[in-house]
């Protein structure tokens, strides 16, 4: 295992470097010039110079590229072009409200999805499987704006159950009164993909013989979902829902925007609006990190669910 | 004994209760990010607005005087000016006092001629990289030169002596121009101008966005970056009553019973929160979680009549409507440097104006604005010094007679049914356009337009920043554009005409003779008749080449709660927050 885990490490490098070259090159060419942006209504070239300068865009591109790997080696990615503020800062500040909406909004889906899934496909081919299937399938077409719209208006605006939008001081307030609807707009949006999927795992696991032999053994129904086929669904659910993670870091920027969450995801669109190249750079590439990352433990992790499964 | 040491412990809590705040807190949104609080770090409207209310400049604004009139601020008076007009002596009031802050390690702070001095001069050190340098740039005298030097040493010399900001003592300050400019006070009530303190400037160092301390109503309380921005009274503030003359205007009238004598500001602070998206402004605050709201264009229509007052529904529920016009023009301009649409040949005009009456402005105020703007027919909007509402364009919308100038002048349809240059050359219309909904809705428009009259348009799409730069390189054929006003003098909008300031504000890159003679002579006179015949003039000289076509001004419909009271939007201030009261 160690060998797999080292190997896999080493292979991080050449992925980042694509994703590493992949951002310069789309920022350079499609990202506009920024210093337009940071001049103001009036500016003459001279000015346009001074601020190209103090920003690094007038040096060469392989200059520039070397600050951008010099800035991954040493993870400072500097400050924000727009704002001054630092990009660590950026980060430190706006994960915890992206996370305190998001890691509640991933265990719920994750749980209900599971439980939802378990039970349609244990009544396959019932009215009760077929009703929700149907459901899901409008459920998935909806966009999410129409959720946020919707959800918002009924229960924020008209019942009052909830604040329009907002973000309070203490984590308790910002988890259980400002992220409560987010959470609930998120787990409507994600239950129905979710359901379908993870109703194929167990599908795939109820027809196996070794169910139809723990069922001949005399083993409760209960048990017979709950112990073995769950543990063996569990495999490609856990692989779904850690691929999930990394987009934890970016964060759900909708939900931000019209809650008013003072989150990565808001940070992120602000960043592409301004061309604000330190902010889009370092997310991209904590992206693309945590991605290899997850992926590597997702691995690790199937091992540890399923003894059979041999890392090669 | 103790019962009197209790009722006193009693008696100074509430006090202290009510002196930590109350429950004047007015909740407002932005609906897109501050950048920060450093005054000369900053171009966006939000970030301004916030520092007009936690700053001080020299001079300020009448809040109910239209249109704007200039008052005193920090001064003891309007500033003496010299006959020439190239010099302005302030004299500035003692005893007011910068926020305690701990920059100043716990002395009271001054503020003085000098900080205004600094304040200015920070403009132009190029570490800022200031988008505001403009206003100031080859105005005060030996000011530039010390910016060239900066460049060339790469340090600006805060200490060295600048001919045309002088402070001959402690209150005074003298600023000598370069050319007389008698309209030049207008640019010291900027709220961009506002004095900072040095101490606290090389305190916080780049941090100074985050950390503003100035002398103004507001001090920063918390602030979340993009999220929320709480200002609280600031308790050092001047002692300041409302006392403003209402006029005729009868709702004035009425603002002015219900504040006159209150003390500046009336309310304990004001809570800003950052709303993106338009249905989230519009549902909290009919919920009643903010109490101003204006940037409601798009919902306009749910609680506007069609002759633009407020539906009976929200009457009732005491909801007022203030509506006024900003002080900005959108208009559509052509590159005069342009080898299809520009140069002064008399197709070319031809060809510039044909397009500009096949473009039905009406259509842009009833679908695009929703009907919420008013035509533009000069180039100064109204509330600016200058504006003429009398005034109209001499360019109709006319598609027939557009039809007819191109036939004569000999763009004539091709087999294509499109038509031709004189030369038999194909003719492409190419106009610029971001990738917005909003653009979008502008390329329908300016595609029908073109249409009627037979001309093929292609879009330029390019993202915003790129689009600056394209237009400040002369290099976009048609686009739309906007200015609102930076300060209300005719010259902020009659100056995006002039010829050298191609590459930097004239981004139709128009250069006439006639034009740019009449507007030098226009920036040596005072605002009066003069000048107004003057920008007559030269807004005739500009449609007779047909730079632009002025399409519209906005409307703002600011919507209030009923607890809000003594407000009206300023045409130039932002921040009108320490005018107003809550019930």
């Amino acid at each position: 295992m160690l060998a797999f885990t080292l190997r896999r490490l080493w292979q991080f490098v050449p992925t980042l470097g694509g994703v590493v070259l992949l951002v310069f090159v789309l920022f350079n060419w499609v990202g506009g010039d920024p210093a337009y942006l940071l001049a103001g209504k009036i500016s003459n070239p001279a000015q346009i110079e001074n601020i190209r300068r103090q920003l690094g865009v007038d040096q060469s591109y392989a200059v520039q590229l070397g600050i951008f790997v010099k800035q991954i080696v040493s993870a400072d990615f500097g400050a924000s072009w727009a704002t001054n503020e630092r990009v660590s800062e950026i980060f430190a500040t706006r994960l915890g409200p992206s996370l305190t909406v998001l890691v509640p909004l991933l265990a719920i889906s994750t749980l209900l999805g599971m439980a939802a899934a378990m039970l349609v496909a244990y009544v396959r081919g019932s009215l009760t499987d077929r009703a929700v299937m149907i459901a899901c399938t409008v459920g998935q077409s909806v966009s999410i704006l129409v959720y946020i719209l919707v959800f918002q208006y009924l229960f924020a605006y008209k019942l009052g159950w909830f604040p329009v939008q907002g973000w309070g001081t203490t984590f308790g307030e910002n988890l259980l009164r400002y992220s409560a609807l987010a959470i609930v707009v998120g787990v409507a949006v994600s239950l129905a993909p979710d359901i379908r999927l993870y109703r194929t795992f167990f599908l795939d696991e109820i027809g196996q013989d070794y169910v139809r032999t723990a069922r001949a053994k005399g083993m409760s129904e209960a048990r017979v979902m709950w112990v073995h086929v769950l543990r063996n669904a569990a495999i490609p659910i856990v692989t779904n829902v850690l691929l999930q993670l990394p987009g934890l870091l970016a964060g759900a920027f909708l939900i931000e925007r019209f809650f008013g969450i003072p989150g990565i995801g808001r940070e992120v669109i602000l960043a592409v609006e301004r061309s604000d190249f330190p902010v889009i750079k370092a997310v991209t590439v904590y992206v693309a990190i945590a991605t290899m990352v997850v992926n590597l433990a997702a691995d690790l992790l199937y091992r540890a669910i399923d003894p059979r499964v041999q890392l090669k | 004994m103790s019962a009197r040491v209790l009722c006193l412990a009693v008696l100074l809590y509430t006090c202290a209760a009510l002196g930590a705040g109350g429950d004047k807190v007015l909740r407002v949104t932005f609906q897109a990010a501050e950048t920060g609080f450093d005054p000369v770090r900053v171009s966006d409207y939000y970030s301004g607005s916030i520092i007009e209310a936690i700053f001080d400049p020299l001079l300020s604004y009448d809040y109910l005087a239209r249109p704007a009139k200039l008052v005193p601020n920090t001064v003891e008076s309007l500033p003496q000016v010299s006959r020439d007009g190239r010099t302005y002596t302030f004299k500035l009031r003692k005893g007011i006092h910068f926020a305690d802050d701990a920059a100043f390690k716990g002395a009271k702070r001054e503020l003085t001629a000098a900080d205004y001095a600094y304040s200015i001069k920070r403009f132009f050190d190029p570490k800022y990289r200031s988008p505001y340098t403009f206003i100031f740039t080859g105005k005060i005298v030996g000011l530039d030169e010390l910016a060239a030097r900066a460049k060339e040493t790469g340090r600006f010399d805060y200490e060295a002596p600048v001919e045309g900001l002088q402070t001959p003592d402690r209150y005074t300050l003298v600023i000598r121009l370069r050319e007389p400019d008698l309209n030049f006070a207008h640019v010291l009530a900027f709220p961009l101008v506002g004095a900072v303190a040095r101490e606290a400037i090389e305190a916080y160092g780049e941090e100074s966005p985050s950390h503003p301390v100035g002398t103004g109503a507001f001090r920063l309380q918390r602030y979340v970056r993009s999220s929320k921005i709480v200002l609280e009274r600031n308790a050092g503030y001047r002692e300041r009553r409302w006392d403003f003359d209402p006029g005729d205007n009868p709702r004035f009238r009425v603002i002015a019973e219900r504040m006159r004598g209150k003390r500046m500001p009336a309310i304990d602070g004001v809570e800003v929160s950052i709303m993106e998206e338009t249905q989230s402004r519009w549902l909290a605050f009919q919920r009643g979680e903010t109490d101003i709201e204006y940037q409601l264009a798009e919902v306009a229509p749910t609680f506007l009549t069609d002759d633009g007052r407020l539906r009976p529904e929200f009457e009732r529920r005491g909801i007022k409507l203030d509506r006024s016009t900003d002080p900005e023009i959108i208009y559509l301009f052509f590159n005069m440097q342009d080898k299809t649409v520009g140069g002064p040949a008399k197709e070319k005009i031809a060809l510039r104006r044909a397009i500009a009456m096949a473009y039905k402005v009406e259509d842009q105020i009833r679908i695009i604005r929703k009907g919420q703007a008013v035509r533009a027919h000069y180039p100064i909007p109204a509330g600016v010094a200058g504006h003429d509402p009398n005034y109209r364009t001499s360019i109709p919308y006319d598609p027939a007679a557009a039809n007819a100038l191109l036939e004569r002048y000999g763009f004539r349809k091709g087999p294509d049914g499109f038509r031709r240059q004189p030369d038999g050359e194909p003719l492409i219309i190419r106009y610029g356009s971001t990738p917005t909904e909003r653009d979008r809705q502008f390329d329908e428009l300016m595609k029908r337009s073109l249409d009627s009259i037979g001309l093929r348009m292609e879009i330029q799409k390019e993202r915003f920043p790129e689009m600056i730069k394209l237009q400040k390189e002369c290099r976009v054929m048609v686009h739309h554009s906007a200015w609102i006003a930076d300060y209300p003098d005719g010259d902020n909008f009659m100056q995006l005409l002039y010829g050298p300031n191609t590459h930097e504000s004239n981004n139709a890159c128009y250069q006439s003779k006639e034009f740019d003679r009449r507007y030098e002579k226009s920036r040596r006179l005072p605002d009066g008749p003069e000048r107004d015949r003057l920008y007559h003039e030269m807004t005739r000289v500009m449609e007779l080449d047909t730079a632009w076509l002025l399409t519209d001004t906005r409307i703002r419909n600011s919507l209030q709660q009923p607890r809000v009271i003594g407000y009206t939007k300023h045409p130039v201030l932002h921040a009108e927050w320490m005018y107003l009261d809550l019930e």
